[in-house]
């Protein structure tokens, strides 16, 4: 390689480098961004598929100076917005103007949310063990709801019922957790 | 189709979005609902966002993680293995689809990166102790605390949180890099290390070029630093800021961004336009006085390393001596300063990133990613060993992370680690192979250590066949050595492990390291208890602590 080839290597690389890490980071957070438009998580994690691109493509543009996850976001909202077009079933939940409205109290709510959440580890280790193994194999390994529905011997609509169940004892559970002055 | 909030159908619908098997009606039944009703907007959110939280953070399930497979001779058998549940053995890895939007970005470049194209692979299961620290707490002067806020010490990291200081002054240091004096009364939210919350009070903030970008919210505007240092002065009804050097930006939810330069300083009240007027640095006088006392005293601190670094390097003995100077962006050899023994060639840095060291002052390697190591080749036989290193750990994600690793399980060789239940780990592989000693301290690495600057040191005394692990100075455990010398090192890695065992490790066998270096020291004879205290007094980050 020349010195010059060398160098642009080096560059790219570099830019990788960083591009990876500041994505890393912040792949969590554009992930629940996402998830507040389009709960289900195999839709969302589409969208962070495809905003990974965009923001790769774009990121000779990106200020290092400026927060990565707030440019991020802008990108995962368009990315959200175009898969949302393509499909009227999403459109029939977020017509009207609900998808901005919603990405934007959420970004209000944060701090309220991690004031709360921060208590879901402890939460979950509260749960009897047949609950919390359903809830692990739905988010953790993400076993199929069929699946785990034979597992428990359960239906696949009892299976559901049952993660909505756990899901609400959970929020109850940080809820009570969360004291105002205990931040 | 219609909604009604709080109803039994409310909570079905809400399940089945999350669940993506709602019909279309009760999708369009749920967006009228929530664009009419902003309490069950609210309570929809908070709803997805658990959901989202459990599908998005593996390390919730750490407690149950699986079980190390093919764990035939290694420091597996550290693992505490009564946590692993017996019923599943062999749970299926999760499938980890944000990995593969990861792996697609990365494509674009994976030109031909070697051994730097593989950090997606970060994304194997996670378990252990987590530091979520953002700061720490460096300075106190006088400083008195409203009893709402936890105990705080100097020298402590600090979490998401609120500080509420009475009076006094506090110094704190973003993990940025930002550093803020605050006076008393204050209240300070830490947000993350490039964020805080100040709706009362009075702070100064000095930001060094990495941690450009670091904003503070106060009750009427966002201050985001452009390479400076400002000051704040905060009531619920209006703020002051002060920049004294480079410029801030500022903006309200009304207000479009405005930028603020050198010795100006804005008034801010409720929704009027700012009234400008010139910076006043007697109203910060006492703050600046503790940044400057501070500097001087890291700065008096960094100079006497040097000279003791700089004396280190003539003892005979002393084979390795990595100090992460002069690092740079090009170079990706790391100088061995050993003056008298240069029987190890320089050392090689892969990935890594540059980070604050022990003082302002002083370099470090930061390691966060799967792939981040140094590599380095130690030549020749010993019969004691001392290994000392200074570092910072940020979270124990693994089940071992690496501090100093020979590659593989060769003979001779030996494993230094920690645990991720706090455990140090010395593993000394027997000359013949099959035969090793596992040497593990007490969990000694608690959760208030991580994100802290420790010295952690280990001797391995072939002749009298024992070993002591220490950690600032003070030993922790002692062992007797029931495998002798001779010591082979051969190749071994920094941060990381080479575990020689093809191209797609098991994650038992992912042991990288996730926090900071910034000096490492290899001895080929056994140091004595005075003289690793000693190595400790002279390179700790306050001569006060």
């Amino acid at each position: 390689m020349s010195a010059d080839s060398t160098r642009r290597f080096d560059d790219s690389s570099a830019a990788q480098q960083r591009f990876l890490s500041l994505f890393l980071r912040s792949e969590r957070e554009i992930f629940r961004y996402v998830a507040a438009l389009v709960p289900n998580v195999t839709d969302a994690e589409d969208i962070v598929q495809q905003t990974a691109m965009a923001l790769w493509e774009k990121f000779y543009a990106y200020d290092p100076a400026q927060p990565f996850t707030p440019w991020a976001c802008r990108f995962a909202l368009n990315k959200a917005r175009q898969w949302i077009e393509r499909r009227q079933h999403w459109q029939a939940l977020l017509e009207h103007g609900l998808a901005e409205e919603l990405a934007q109290r959420r970004q209000e709510l944060q701090t309220e949310f991690e004031l709360r959440l921060k208590h879901l580890e402890g939460c979950l280790g509260k749960l009897p063990q047949g609950q919390r193994s359903l809830v692990e194999g739905y988010y953790y390994e993400r076993a199929g709801i069929q699946k785990l529905a034979e597992r428990s011997g359960r239906t696949t609509a009892a299976t559901y019922k049952m993660l909505q169940r756990i899901r609400h004892s959970l929020q109850l559970c940080v809820e009570s957790q969360t004291k105002p002055e205990a931040a | 189709m219609t909604l009604s909030f709080p109803s039994p159908e409310f909570d079905d619908a809400v399940a089945a979005v999350c669940h993506g098997s709602a019909a279309d009606a009760e999708m369009r039944a749920l967006n009228e609902l929530l664009r009419s009703d902003s309490g069950a907007r609210d309570e929809y959110l908070m709803r997805v966002e658990l959901h989202a939280r459990l599908a998005s953070e593996p390390d919730l399930f750490s407690e149950s993680a699986e079980a190390p497979a093919g764990a035939a001779m290694s420091d597996l058998s550290l693992g505490d293995r009564c946590r692993i549940s017996p019923s599943k053995p062999e749970a299926p890895r999760p499938k980890r689809r944000l990995g593969r939007a990861l792996a697609l970005a990365a494509c674009f470049a994976v030109l031909a990166t070697g051994v730097r194209g593989l950090w997606f692979r970060r994304l194997a299961t996670r378990n252990g102790a987590t530091s979520t620290a953002v700061a720490m707490l460096t300075r106190a002067s006088d400083a008195r605390w409203s009893r709402n806020t936890r105990p705080l010490r100097v020298g402590g990291a600090l979490e998401p949180g609120w500080l509420r200081l009475e009076s006094g002054l506090a110094q704190v240091v973003f993990y940025s890099g930002a550093r803020v004096v605050i006076e008393g009364p204050t209240e300070l939210q830490l947000i993350s290390p490039t964020e805080a919350v100040c709706p009362a009070g009075r702070l100064l903030a000095e930001v060094p070029q990495p941690a450009r970008g670091f904003h503070v919210k106060t009750a009427q505007i966002n201050v985001v630093d452009r390479g400076t240092a400002f000051g704040i002065d905060a009531t619920r009804g209006q703020t002051e800021v002060h920049v004294f050097k480079g410029a801030v930006e500022f903006f309200t939810g009304t207000l479009a961004k405005q930028s603020l330069g050198e010795g100006r300083a804005a008034v801010v009240q409720g929704s009027a336009p700012p009234r400008l007027m010139a910076a006043s640095t007697e109203a910060f006088a006492s703050m600046f006085e503790l940044q400057t006392r501070s500097l001087a005293a890291e700065a008096v601190r960094y100079d006497q390393w040097r000279v003791t670094s700089a004396r280190l390097n003539q003892d005979p003995s002393l084979v390795v001596h990595l100090d992460f100077e002069s690092l740079s962006d090009s170079d990706w050899t790391l100088r061995n300063a050993a003056g008298k023994n240069r029987s190890v060639p320089d050392a090689t840095m892969v990935g890594c990133q540059r980070a604050e060291g022990r003082w302002r002052e002083k370099q470090a390697l930061e390691f966060q990613s799967v792939n981040d190591r140094v590599r380095l080749a130690v030549p020749g036989d010993f019969q004691a060993l001392t290994l000392s290193a200074w570092v910072c750990v940020k979270g124990l994600d693994r089940q071992f992370n690496s501090l100093f690793m020979c590659d593989g399980f060769e003979p001779g060789t030996i494993h230094w680690l920690i645990r991720n239940d706090g455990v140090l780990g010395l593993t000394v592989i027997g000359p013949a192979s099959g035969k090793f000693q596992i040497l593990a301290s007490s969990p000694v690495l608690t959760v208030d250590k991580l994100g802290m600057w420790l010295h952690l040191a280990v001797v391995l005394d072939g002749k009298a066949r024992q070993a002591v692990q220490y950690v600032n100075g003070f030993p922790v455990s002692h062992h007797t050595l029931k495998l002798g010398p001779p010591f082979r090192l051969g190749s071994a890695e920094l941060g990381n492990w080479n575990a020689r065992s093809g191209p797609n490790p098991a994650p038992s066998l992912i042991r990288n390291l996730s926090g900071s270096l910034d000096e490492f020291e290899l001895f080929g004879r056994a140091l004595s208890d005075a003289e690793v205290h000693k190595l400790y007094t002279e390179g700790k980050p306050e001569s006060d602590m």
